[in-house]
């Protein structure tokens, strides 16, 4: 290790990731890209179904998606169906700090690798446990996707036109991803909790939860009002007006949001109609609100006489806060995802073909994360790791291979 | 608590930045909102009002487990106070704009001499650096230049907001919270601290799957997908009779299968029809319609059993009323109702994630402005009561 990865804040942590898909290996992936050891422990056959998510590409059909997000991680085949794999991967377990695990509950109990067996074995493990629902309630044994838990957490009810179709919140990973999130602060927590006490852990997250969790005021506003939040449509002026989506001359769209009335004001001043903000016509939120309609009718008349680039130019010169509605063109283009390394081209397998992925979010100042490789072929690394790590020999190795163990 | 010892003021407003304080605070750390004399965080005006003239429900749900102190970090007094306050915490949390803090005279290297161990977590629309660091960036902002808004809506149609107007807040609060339990793991190694710097676009666009290398390698842009998702069909909403929405997905053929047997219409499975996601893909309009018409012959109670008899992955598409109702919500405790200072109790949504052995708790709803204002200056600060009364009265506290 040079000196930069020694100084990584979770050098010296082992992560198994046994999970599929995005939610519980996002953990990993976030743990891996600051610094930890994160192995992909994959069924020998086809390995985790995120090779098969999203476009193919070139490197043995694995998916765009399965590069990007397997990032940093070594893959070790490994059949926990089988007895020898589940004796196997006990033996990691023992020798790894995490597990991220995101099975359908009971299914781990039934290979004997529940957490009462693997606790015992480790007590200073810390496993994250991922499913729709959760470990616990009526619910449990649901199959659980992020669609499913956007529905059943509340926010795909809120995307669409009001009273249309229900939309896609945007991204159908989105729940996946916020899920694994919040599952590594639960580890990182757990590990800050093990270096004081030595004890190990499980977090149990479910992936409705992590959606449902980011809803401002939706609960109390209920409970306490009875108010049922609807679909808004582009547009959201419970609170705030202007704050919504406005298409401009050249069919491009622009998202402008006044939260205050300083701010609205400044729109006013970039719309070249100052008196709009006086205390008389839309100055004050409340009259702003009430007039919701007739506001945005201004805004978008304003809007649809101009190009995307002059309404943006506009309600830069004033601070008015705006932005474009990016498609993912527009991002490639953009400055200030240059200026911030947001895309970062990642050679794949050294063959001097790179592809572009997202780099690391958050940036730390002394101990930044990085990208070393991306999503690795199966089983590539399954030899190392069992010599490495569990001290095995060729011929054992082998054996395990030809019964397809690994 | 795992996170007992550790304080961290929290000088932001609103949520992006704010939320990663009270997910510390969840599990145990003691957290300082500091806040301007005269009205304090505009969160507390934020959304519906209580019959507490100092908070919203939002604040009240949202400021969880923080005592409130008022500090004008626009007079040199109130810097210099601040800057104690600073020596004696772990974390700081701020969202003005960059830029603000150093011109109050409260920029890192000036933070770091008083706390050479302090984690800071700067959290802006656009980050700390590039050519758009000082425009103004709220969630809304975020979302359309991040890329999640362009993929909200129909095709070719008017996009929508993807959900709820302030998701990109959380998600760049739950990035910060990873970044600063990172960074207190390399202080406690080191004895360093640092910065962590949060643009809200860039949480929104890092969840966002494989668009990214989609466009490099392909020039493949996504556009909006209406209801459904360009990964699998059926994969989306569909109406039932009685006027409610269920959501399915089916993103394997094993899964498509379940739910030609739940319609009883197996044969739709086989290999000739259906039973290939390819197929499926390329008849997309006819599969969807085939589940259209079923959900829509049967009220959702009745969808929801048949599917579930089958294992098919589907979910209602609750509305809040429906939450409050439904009995795992009830079972897992994610409904919690917290006494709050002259209103009462209040629901609001409990601790996320759950913890087996240090679970977090919600010790207290948003406080009033001010209410621990002469216990820190007094107690951690060790400042006379005259003086704090003097700060008092010139405003600064």
């Amino acid at each position: 290790m040079d000196g930069h990865e020694s100084n990584l804040p979770l050098a010296g942590i082992r992560v198994i990731d046994a999970a599929t898909v995005v939610a519980a290996p996002f953990c990993a992936t976030l743990l891996g890209e600051f610094g930890a050891d994160v192995l992909k422990v994959e069924h020998p056959l086809g390995g985790d179904a995120l090779r098969r998510f999203g476009t193919p590409t070139f490197r043995d059909g694995d998916t765009l998606t399965w590069l990007s997000e397997a990032r940093n991680k070594r893959s070790v085949t490994l059949n926990l169906q089988h007895p020898d794999g589940a004796r196997i991967f006990k033996e990691l377990a023992a020798k790894s700090d995490v597990l991220c695990e995101n099975f359908r509950p009971g299914t781990l109990e039934k290979w004997g690798l529940g957490w009462d067996v693997l606790s015992q074995i480790n007590p200073r493990l810390i496993m994250l446990r991922v499913t729709g629902y959760g470990q616990t309630g009526p619910y449990k044994d649901r199959p659980g996707f992020a669609r499913i838990a956007h529905a059943v957490g509340g926010i795909s009810y809120l995307a669409g036109m009001p009273k249309g179709t229900p939309v896609t919140p945007g991204s159908t990973t989105l729940g996946d991803y916020m899920t694994g999130l919040y599952g590594c602060i639960g580890v990182l927590i757990a590990l800050h909790y093990r270096e004081k006490t030595g004890r190990g852990q499980y977090i149990d997250a479910a992936l409705y939860e992590s959606v449902f969790r980011c809803s401002d005021e939706l609960v109390p506003a209920y409970g306490m009002y009875k108010k049922v939040r609807e679909r808004h449509g582009p547009h959201h002026n419970d609170f705030a007006c202007p704050h919504g989506h406005f298409q401009t001359k050249d069919g491009k769209w622009v998202a402008i949001s006044c939260a205050t009335d300083k701010l609205f004001a400044r729109l006013a001043k970039a719309m070249g109609r100052p008196e709009l903000a006086s205390s008389s016509i839309y100055g004050d939120q409340k009259v702003r609100l009430q007039h919701a309609n007739d506001v945005n009718e201004i805004v978008r008349d304003w809007c649809s006489s101009l190009t995307r680039a002059e309404v943006l130019e506009r309600c830069y010169a004033t601070a008015t806060p705006a932005a474009p509605l990016n498609d993912i063109a527009d991002i490639f283009g953009d400055r200030q995802f240059h200026a911030r390394r947001n895309l970062v081209a990642i050679d794949v397998d050294n063959t001097g073909e790179t592809i572009i992925v997202p780099n690391v979010v958050p940036k730390l100042s002394e101990t930044p994360g990085r990208i070393k490789s991306l999503g690795p072929r199966l089983g590539e690394h399954t030899e190392e790791v069992l010599k490495d790590l569990l001290g095995m020999s060729d011929a054992e190795i082998g054996e395990l291979r030809a019964r397809r163990v690994i | 608590m795992p996170l007992s010892g550790i304080r961290v003021i929290d000088v932001g407003n609103f949520l992006a930045g704010p939320y990663a304080a009270s997910i510390l605070g969840e599990f145990g750390a003691e957290v300082l909102k500091v806040e301007h004399p005269i009205g304090g965080d505009p969160m507390r005006r934020f959304g519906t009002p209580t019959t507490r003239h100092d908070a919203t429900l939002a604040w009240l749900s949202e400021a969880r487990n923080r005592k409130s102190v008022t500090i004008d970090l626009r007079q040199r007094e109130g810097v210099e106070l601040f800057l104690k306050l600073v020596a004696k915490s772990d974390v700081l949390i701020e969202n003005f704009r960059p830029g603000t803090m150093e011109e109050w005279g409260l920029s890192w290297p000036v933070l770091r001499e008083a706390n050479p161990g302090l984690v800071m977590l700067r959290v802006s629309g656009y980050g700390q650096t590039g050519p758009y660091r000082r425009r103004s960036g709220f969630a809304h902002i975020a979302h359309a230049f991040g890329g999640l808004s362009y993929l909200a809506g129909f095709p070719g149609e008017t996009p929508v907001l993807p959900g709820t107007a302030p998701l990109g807040d959380y998600m760049a609060s739950l990035f910060g919270a990873i970044g600063i339990l990172l960074a207190l793991r390399h202080k406690e190694k080191t004895g360093r601290g640092q910065v962590i710097d949060v643009g809200i676009y860039e949480a929104v666009f890092r969840l966002l799957d494989e668009i990214a290398p989609a466009y490099g390698l392909f020039g493949k842009i996504r556009e909006r997908e209406g209801s459904g998702s360009f990964i699998a069909v059926p994969h989306g909403h569909f109406r039932t009779k009685d006027d409610k929405w269920v959501a399915i997905a089916c993103t394997t053929d094993k899964m498509f299968e379940r739910l030609a047997e739940a319609m009883e219409r197996p044969e739709l499975a086989s290999p000739e029809l259906y039973g290939d996601q390819r197929k499926r893909l390329a008849a997309r309009d006819t599969v969807n319609q085939i589940t259209i018409e079923w959900v829509g012959s049967l009220t959702r109670e009745e969808v929801m059993r048949r599917c579930l008899e089958k294992e098919v992955p589907v979910g209602p598409l609750n509305s809040i009323a429906d939450i409050f109702e439904d009995e795992h919500f009830r079972a897992r405790g994610n409904l919690a109702c917290v006494e709050a200072e002259g209103v009462g109790g209040v629901v609001v949504p409990n601790v996320v994630p759950t913890l087996s052995e240090t679970p977090g708790r919600i010790t207290n709803l948003g406080p009033p402005l001010g209410n621990a204002t002469y216990e820190v200056f007094r107690e951690l600060l060790n400042i006379s009561a005259d003086e704090i009364k003097r700060l008092r009265s010139r405003k600064i506290i």
